[in-house]
């Protein structure tokens, strides 16, 4: 990955930001020469960033109807909360049971700035909230959980932006992180994981329930 | 073109202050087959190269090779301020100490914080980190600043802290991050803190750049790898130079030096790159452009920056050639556009010189001889900042006007009262005057454009004086080629020689030994001593002018003038005649007890990695061969054909060492 170009990465980013912000809507058509004129980029990095988001699984590519953004449904969610619900808990309890002097003031530090920021500002607070779950996933020391909990996240992120307009940040989510961090710090797993479970399972819920509303009203 | 035959071409683009060349080469052959020149475009820097790539005469995009780049977009960049905003953590360095000797403001940033931490100069903790103050302020500063540099006290000693740190802030913001001890292995702390400062501040103006000319190449369907070439002439791959802009510093004038040498075949001479803006004199011994080790300085930001070593000065083939406050000539230090081209592009200016010409003494003054135009239309005159700027912009869109009759228009007496310094900055409005250009069209010796023109305006400004124009013309190479030695003088020297009035001098009223002795030696005026300068190497011109300006200092130096074919673009031939060079410093220092007074052994610092021997020979063994597999295969990497590498070994005193291997080979042009 070292060597990759510095321009693929620029479109990778741009690309991977309006998927999961759906300004590039779930099931929509990519025209590689629109998407790179409208990137002011050119065909071949934009060509090679579409590759790398095949493999995130946030593009498709086929041989009938050419290039689409990957689709998004329900038993999607479900099958993504299944396995975060899995993951993140893991996380969780290897954090608290691996996690250096360092990496806790880390969580300290975003625990402190989610408090400071103000609940309605839900594009922030999602940012600080995705930064927290990636401190944790580090805590973690465990690479290939690192890995693949950042691709869940990817593809979840949608989800949340397709509920923002019915969804206000969860209140709760804030108390979940201090006694998140209170657990970390105290070295205590089975607490650790148990709230993790709590809180990610909570935000999948209240998607479900906006999701299925939706579609009832369609 | 004989197509039975391989040839690697490829492609080096120079921007410098006026002018952006290309060149098309045929590597091995070092033959020039086609080249091309457009105007620099200062406020985006890639339309003047997507201009080159454009217009040079390219067959077969497909055998290019290799584009290699030099640019001055850094330097200008730092110059001009227009980096990006960098907050700058400084962990263990002493606030008093800074501000006591005033080095605070030699940052290269207002937005500098203190921290407890950093080490000591065996590389041990002076002090714990303090991490939660660290995150603490990243959080309340994120938001307002574009990167963060880190340096933090002894880190090339030690790196732990710098680490540390950047693996805390990079877990709360996403802000790009520049740490100190990537940059350099050098120990001084403040060279270090700027050098990260600048780099931090000039990473996205780098990236934008080369994703700009990876466009512009892509459009011409050229598949090649991109080189920039760094401040002492060598080649980096893209990826690298987007990290570590800051090498970039002077690779503009190191190119010409080393295209001067490539094109020349001289190992040993003195480089004079005379261009539109500057001239630039740079020293090549045993075919290498000599650096300055201690570090390059830009705009007065003292760094810690490998770069060529040299002299610029404001004078160049488009310097504005006016008259003083006691009507005596002055040549430069501003850039105009030559009035021979304004009118060949203009012809109703051709027509008001000539209308001027025929003025009396006192209506024909040489501030007549003074153009604003338009350089290009901003589509919405809203968008600029004053109505005085807008009424400006509407004058000019019916063409040129002299100064005196724009300041009649607006009701003004002094062009300083215009105020109108941004529609200059961003090549709105452009400045047209007499030039050494306009000179030399008169004379024949390059004529492209409106040589009547020039002719008439000189005629103007001579008769203004009552003074012969053709002896005026000839004070103004005397003046241009006086000023050329003295740069050379105190370039070689290392020392400066402020000079004087010349006729003060030589008469005797200034009693100055250092300046008599200058003036002597170039104009022979004492009756029985005679003094000369002689300069031991030849002189290899560089750049479009250099034919006309350098004649006069070498014979003034009493040493030859070589002029290589294609030596007007020399700059951009030495874009991609550089070697690939990477460099690999490994520090070794002792452990000691923590009295100070017993050895335990010896750590070998290799960037992020340490490494503990109990003897020193064993420390500098491994140090050596480390060194050398990391130089070489980073040389490798970077796209360096059959590098060679040399150890050097040396002492920082205090029973510390340097172990330095430098990789160097010709770039690699083999798919």
């Amino acid at each position: 990955m070292e060597l990759e170009r510095i321009d693929t990465k620029r479109a990778y980013d741009l690309i991977r930001e309006r998927i999961t912000t759906l300004q590039l809507a779930p099931g929509a058509v990519i025209d590689e020469q629109e998407l790179a004129a409208s990137l002011d980029m050119g065909l071949a990095p934009v060509r090679e960033a579409l590759k790398l988001l095949v493999h995130d699984g946030l593009v498709l590519i086929t041989p009938r109807h050419g290039i689409l953004v990957s689709d998004l449904n329900i038993p999607d969610l479900d099958q993504l909360s299944e396995m975060r619900l899995a993951l993140e808990g893991l996380s969780a309890r290897l954090a608290a049971q691996r996690a250096t002097a360092d990496e806790v003031v880390i969580l300290e530090a975003l625990r402190r700035e989610q408090a400071q920021t103000p609940a309605d500002d839900s594009h922030r607070q999602f940012a600080i909230d995705h930064k927290f779950h990636e401190a944790i996933a580090r805590a973690a020391h465990n690479k290939y959980l690192a890995e693949s909990l950042e691709r869940l996240f990817g593809l979840s992120q949608r989800l949340w932006y397709l509920a923002l307009p019915h969804l206000g940040f969860l209140p709760t989510a804030v108390e979940k992180h201090v006694d998140l961090v209170e657990a970390i710090q105290a070295r205590d797993a089975e607490r650790a994981e148990a709230i993790m479970r709590e809180h990610v399972a909570e935000f999948y819920d209240q998607v479900r329930q906006i999701l299925a509303k939706e579609e009832s009203s369609d | 073109m004989d197509t039975n035959t391989v040839t690697n071409l490829v492609l080096g683009i120079d921007t410098g202050g006026t002018y952006t060349d290309g060149v098309l080469l045929e590597y091995e052959s070092r033959r020039v087959l086609a080249n091309h020149k457009s105007l620099t475009t200062k406020r985006d820097f890639a339309i003047g190269i997507e201009e080159v790539i454009e217009g040079i005469h390219i067959e077969d995009p497909s055998a290019i090779r290799m584009v290699s780049v030099s640019t001055t977009l850094a330097t200008n960049a730092i110059a001009e301020g227009k980096g990006k905003r960098v907050a700058l953590f400084l962990i263990g360095y002493d606030p008093d100490l800074l501000s006591r000797f005033q080095l605070d403001g030699r940052l290269a940033t207002p937005n500098f914080y203190f921290f407890d931490g950093g080490h000591d100069l065996y590389g041990r903790e002076k002090k714990p980190l303090d991490l939660p103050g660290i995150l603490a302020k990243v959080v309340e500063i994120k938001d307002k600043v574009d990167a963060i540099a880190i340096s933090a006290y002894f880190s090339p000693l030690n790196p732990e802290h710098e680490n540390r740190v950047y693996k805390a802030i990079s877990s709360v913001c996403d802000l790009p991050l520049v740490l100190g001890h990537q940059l350099s292995t050098k120990l001084g702390s403040v060279e270090r803190a700027t050098t990260a400062a600048l780099n931090a501040s000039l990473l996205a103006v780098l990236h934008d750049f080369i994703i700009a000319v990876r466009r512009a190449m892509e459009k011409r369907q050229i598949d090649a790898p991109l080189m920039v070439v760094r401040g002492d002439g060598t080649l980096m791959s893209d990826e690298f130079a987007a990290r570590t802009p800051v090498e970039t510093i002077h690779s503009g004038p190191a190119a010409s030096a080393i295209g001067g040498r490539f094109l020349s075949r001289r190992d040993d001479a003195l480089i004079v790159d005379v261009g539109g803006t500057t001239t630039d004199i740079a020293l090549i011994v045993d075919g290498q452009v000599t650096v300055s080790e201690e570090g390059a300085t830009v705009s007065n930001y003292k760094t810690s920056v490998k770069a060529a070593n040299l002299l610029s000065i404001a004078l160049g083939g488009d310097s504005h050639i006016s008259l003083g406050h006691d009507n005596e000539i002055l040549l430069g230090p501003e850039r105009v556009t030559p009035l021979a081209y304004l009118a060949w592009s203009y012809p109703q200016v051709h027509r008001q010189l000539k209308a001027l010409a025929l003025r009396s003494w006192s209506q024909a003054t040489p501030d007549w001889l003074e153009y604003w135009f338009l350089l290009r239309d901003p589509a919405d005159l809203g968008a600029l900042h004053s109505t005085r700027e807008q009424v400006l912009v509407a004058l000019l869109r019916d063409g040129p006007r002299a100064v005196p009759d724009i300041l009649k228009e607006l009701k003004l007496l002094h062009t300083a009262q215009v105020g109108v310094p941004d529609l200059f900055r961003q090549e709105i409005v452009g400045r047209a005057g007499l030039t050494s250009t306009d000179l030399m069209h008169i004379e024949g010796r390059y004529d492209v454009w409106d040589a009547e023109a020039s002719a008439l305006a000189w005629k103007v400004f001579c008769q203004f004086q009552f003074r012969d124009p053709d002896e005026v013309r000839q004070e103004v190479w005397t003046h241009a080629s006086e000023m050329i030695v003295h740069t050379i003088l105190t370039f070689l020297a290392e020392r400066p020689l402020q000079l004087g009035d010349r006729q003060r001098c030589l008469d005797g009223v200034d009693s100055d030994m250092a300046r008599w002795f200058f003036y002597n030696s170039l104009y022979r005026v004492h009756p029985h001593l005679d003094t000369s300068i002689r300069l031991t190497q030849p002189i290899i011109g560089i750049g479009a002018p250099a034919g006309i300006f350098l004649p006069p200092v070498a014979e003034a130096l009493h040493t030859e003038l070589l002029l290589p074919e294609h030596h007007q673009v020399a700059n951009a031939v030495g874009a991609i005649a550089g070697s690939v060079m990477v460099e690999e410093e490994l520090l070794i220092y002792p452990q000691l007890s923590h009295s100070g007074l017993e050895v335990f052994g010896y750590y070998v610092q290799a960037h992020d990695e340490r490494f503990e021997f109990e003897e020193l020979a064993d420390a500098l063994a491994h140090a050596r061969s480390l060194s050398q597999q990391r130089a070489l295969g980073a040389a490798l990497r970077s796209g360096a054909s059959n590098p060679q590498v040399t150890v050097e070994e040396l002492t920082d005193g205090l029973d510390t060492y340097r172990i330095r291997a430098k990789a160097i080979g010709n770039p690699r042009l083999t798919r």
